[in-house]
C-alpha cells in the first residue's frame, strides 16, 4: 500500500509491503528499506533498521487532525497526504478561499467575543476570547474577512477542538 | 494520640503522596474529591473517598466546611491538607481545633503569625535575623512609599503582605515610577488575596532563592533539614529545585539553618515548614518569607537527608518527640527535581489540559517520580497543571543532571503538550551547567531565543516516517474490526461532525 506523509516540514511518499511477522519492506522516496517493526503495546513500536534500535510512540491527540510520532527524544507532527483519502479532501477545503471554522485548541470558557456576526475582520484580529487555568487566550481570524456565524456566547464551556465561529 | 486514619484535603500527586505514607503505616486514608477527579489517582488508592462538589475549587478542595464533616463522619482522627488549597488557611486550622480534629500543620497562631508577609518581617526582627531593608508594617499612602525609598535607596520592591506567586509585586528603579505602581500592586493585590497591604524593601540584585526546611515538634525542638535552590524561576514560580545548593557550604548551612530555626521558635511553629532567603552575589542572605506547609519541592531533601517528611510531620502530629538531633542530619548526594507541567514552551507557556492519550514514564536508578496522572487521565482545566515531579538523585550534581536527561528522554507525554522540552534545554545550559544561577536566569535563558534546534539525523527521521506509516497502517487495518479509536475512526468522527454542524 502507499502512503503519503507530511512529517517534520517534508512531504514522504512510502510504499509499504509487509512481509512476514512484523517484517516490512519499503520504498521510500525512491530508496528500498527493510525494517523491523514490533508493536509492544497499542501506539508503541520498536522499529529495527540496519541493527539500529528506535522506540517510536504514537501521540493520538483526540480532536486534532495533526498526529505526531516521538523518536527518541524527538517530537515529529505528521499528516497524512492522501489525496484520495477522507481526510485530506476535508483539510483542501479548509486552505482555499472558503469559509475557514475557527476552533478552540483548548479546552475552556469563553470569556469574551471581540466581533459581532457581519462584522469584517482581518486576519490576525481576535474573534473571542477563552480562559482556561486562569489565563486567556485569544482565538485569530485566520484571514481577512467577515464574521458569517458566532457559535459560541460569553460563558460556555467549550472542548478542544468544538468550532467557535465561521470567517467567510 | 495515635493516628488511626487520616483525611487528605488535596489532590493530584500531593495527595497521593500522603496516601502512600500512611499506607506505609498502616493508617487508613480518606480521600476527597470533585467532580473533574472522581477518576483521580488519589480516590483510586484511598480506603475511602467522598465527593464535594463541583471542580471549582470554590466548591470543592476550599470548602473546609465539607471537609470537617466528612472528617467527623468517617471518623478521621487528623487532616493533611498538602500544599496550595486550605494548607495556610489559619482560620481552618482553628475550626479542625474546634472539632477535634489534628491539623497536620503548624497552630493557627504561628499561621497568622507567618502568614502576612509584614507580620513575618516583624517575626525575623523578634528573631534577630536578617532580612531586606525595607518596611515591617503596610504603606499607608504614596508619601509615606517615597519616603521609605529614599531611606533604603532604589532599586526598590512594592510587594503585597498577603502575596505569593508575584501577584502584587513590582520592581521600581526610580521615584517616578512610585505612584503609579503603588496604586497598580495594591488593587492587584486587593483582587487577588482580598487585602491590598503592600510594603516596600530594597530589591537585591541577581539573588539566588535558597530556602531551609525546618522540622519542630510540640515539645520545643526544631531542626533544620537543609537547604534547597530554587533559582529556576519563571515569573516567580519555581520550576527545577535542587538540594543542596552548589554554592551554600557548611558553615553558611549552619548560618541559615540556625536563622530560620530561631524564627520557627519565635513564633511557636511547629510542623514542617520552609523558611526562604535570598542570597546574594556576596554570600549574604535575607529573609524573605515562611511557608508554613509541606512545599512541593520536598522531595528533594528526601533524598539527600534519607528522612521522609510526611512520615516525620505524622510524628510530629502524634505529639511525638523528633527521635533525631541536628548533628544527626547529614546530606549526602544531589537531588534534582523538575515540575512537570502541562504548558506549552513554544506557546508562552499556555496551560495545555485535556486527555493524556499516551504516557511513558521513566524508571531505573536514582530516579523517584511523584506523579499524580496516567495514561487516559484527563488533565482538569481547574487546578494547577502540574502533572507530575520528576527528581534525579546522585551522588553529585553532574550525574544528577546527566540522570535526569536519561530520564527525561526515557519520558513521553502524549495528547498534551508540556514542558519536558525546556527541562533538556536548561538542564543542558553551560549557565545552568555551572550553577551560574539566580532567579532572573531562566527569564534571561527564555528571551535571548527559541531553543536552538539540533539538526536531526536522516536515520531518525527516516525511522520517524516509517514508524508513522507502519501505525497508519495498522490503525486502518484494526478499524475494520471491532477495535477503535485510530486515526481511521478519528477521520470519519470529524467527517461525521463536519456534516452536523453545516
Amino acid at each position: 500500500m502507499k502512503v503519503y506523509l507530511e512529517i517534520a516540514g517534508e512531504r514522504r511518499e512510502i510504499q509499504l509491503e509487509r512481509a512476514a511477522d512484523g517484517l516490512y519492506r519499503a520504498v521510500l522516496d525512491g530508496r528500498a528499506v527493510e525494517v523491523h517493526a514490533e508493536e509492544l503495546r497499542p501506539g508503541v513500536l520498536s522499529l529495527l533498521m540496519d541493527g539500529r534500535a528506535y522506540r517510536v510512540v504514537a501521540e493520538e491527540t483526540v480532536e486534532s487532525e495533526d498526529w505526531a510520532v516521538h523518536v527518541g527524544r524527538e517530537r515529529f507532527a505528521y499528516r497524512m497526504d492522501d489525496p484520495r483519502s477522507l481526510r485530506s479532501r476535508l483539510r483542501a477545503n479548509e486552505h482555499g478561499d472558503g469559509p475557514r471554522t475557527l476552533k478552540a485548541s483548548m479546552p475552556g470558557r469563553v470569556v469574551r467575543v471581540l466581533a459581532a456576526e457581519g462584522d469584517a475582520v482581518t486576519v490576525g484580529q481576535g474573534v473571542l476570547v477563552i480562559e482556561a487555568m486562569k489565563m486567556q487566550n485569544e482565538v485569530k481570524s485566520p484571514k481577512d474577512g467577515v464574521v458569517a456565524r458566532l457559535l459560541a456566547a460569553p460563558g460556555d464551556a467549550v472542548g478542544a477542538g468544538q468550532d467557535l465561529a465561521v470567517i467567510e | 494520640m495515635e493516628i488511626k486514619k487520616i483525611l487528605i484535603a488535596n489532590r493530584g500527586e500531593i495527595a497521593l503522596r500522603v496516601e502512600r505514607a500512611c499506607r506505609e503505616r498502616g493508617i487508613a486514608t480518606v480521600a476527597v474529591y470533585s467532580d473533574v477527579d472522581r477518576a483521580g489517582l488519589h480516590v483510586l488508592e484511598a480506603d475511602e473517598a467522598y465527593r464535594l462538589g463541583a471542580a471549582a475549587a470554590t466548591e470543592s478542595y476550599l470548602r473546609g466546611d465539607k471537609i470537617l464533616e466528612i472528617a467527623k463522619q468517617t471518623g478521621a482522627d487528623a487532616i493533611h491538607p498538602g500544599y496550595g488549597f486550605l494548607s495556610e488557611n489559619a482560620d481552618f486550622a482553628d475550626a479542625c481545633e474546634r472539632a477535634g480534629v489534628k491539623f497536620i500543620g503548624p497552630p493557627a497562631s504561628a499561621m497568622r503569625a507567618l502568614g502576612s508577609k509584614t507580620r513575618a518581617r516583624q517575626a525575623a526582627d523578634a528573631a534577630g535575623m536578617p532580612r531586606t531593608p525595607g518596611s515591617t508594617t503596610g504603606l499607608a499612602s504614596v508619601e509615606e512609599a517615597l519616603e521609605v525609598a529614599e531611606k533604603i535607596g532604589y532599586p526598590v520592591m512594592l510587594k503585597a503582605a498577603a502575596g505569593g506567586g508575584g501577584k502584587g509585586m513590582r520592581a521600581i528603579a526610580k521615584p517616578e515610577e512610585l505612584p503609579g505602581a503603588f496604586e497598580s500592586a495594591k488593587s492587584e493585590a486587593e483582587r487577588a488575596f482580598g487585602s491590598g497591604e503592600v510594603y516596600l524593601e530594597k530589591l537585591i540584585e541577581q539573588p539566588r532563592h535558597v530556602e531551609i526546611q525546618v522540622l519542630a515538634d510540640e515539645h520545643g525542638n526544631c531542626l533544620y533539614l537543609g537547604e534547597r535552590e530554587c533559582s529556576v524561576q519563571r515569573r516567580h514560580q519555581k520550576v527545577i529545585e535542587e538540594a543542596p545548593s552548589a554554592v551554600v557550604g557548611a558553615e553558611l548551612r549552619r548560618r541559615m539553618g540556625e536563622a530560620a530555626v530561631r524564627l520557627a521558635q519565635t513564633a511557636g511553629y511547629t510542623n514542617a515548614g520552609t523558611v526562604e532567603f535570598l542570597l546574594d552575589k556576596d554570600g549574604n542572605f535575607y529573609f524573605l518569607e515562611m511557608n508554613t506547609r509541606l512545599q512541593v519541592e520536598h522531595p528533594v531533601t528526601e533524598l539527600v537527608t534519607g528522612l521522609d517528611l510526611v512520615h516525620l510531620q505524622i510524628d510530629v502530629a502524634e505529639g511525638k518527640p523528633l527521635a533525631l538531633r541536628q548533628e544527626d542530619v547529614t546530606l549526602r548526594g544531589h537531588a534534582i527535581e523538575c515540575r512537570v507541567y502541562a504548558e506549552d514552551p513554544e506557546n508562552q507557556f499556555f496551560p495545555s489540559p485535556g486527555k493524556i492519550t499516551r504516557l511513558l514514564q521513566p524508571g531505573g536508578p536514582g530516579i523517584r517520580e511523584d506523579c499524580g496522572v496516567y495514561e487516559g487521565w484527563t488533565v482538569p482545566m481547574d487546578y494547577d497543571p502540574m502533572l507530575s515531579k520528576l527528581i534525579a538523585y546522585a551522588p553529585t550534581r553532574e550525574m544528577a543532571i546527566a540522570r535526569l536527561l536519561r530520564a527525561l528522554d526515557e519520558y513521553v507525554i502524549g495528547g498534551i503538550r508540556s514542558n519536558l522540552g525546556l527541562f533538556r534545554r536548561i538542564l543542558q545550559d553551560e549557565d545552568f551547567r555551572r550553577a551560574a544561577i539566580d532567579t532572573g536566569y531562566l527569564d534571561r535563558l527564555l528571551s535571548s531565543g527559541p531553543a536552538r534546534e539540533c539538526e536531526r539525523e536522516p536515520e531518525v527521521k527516516l525511522a520517524a516516517a516509517l514508524g508513522a506509516a507502519v501505525l497508519e497502517t495498522r490503525r486502518t487495518v484494526s478499524t475494520n474490526g471491532a477495535s477503535g479509536g485510530g486515526p481511521a475512526e478519528r477521520a470519519w468522527k470529524l467527517a461525521a461532525r463536519r456534516e452536523a454542524t453545516r
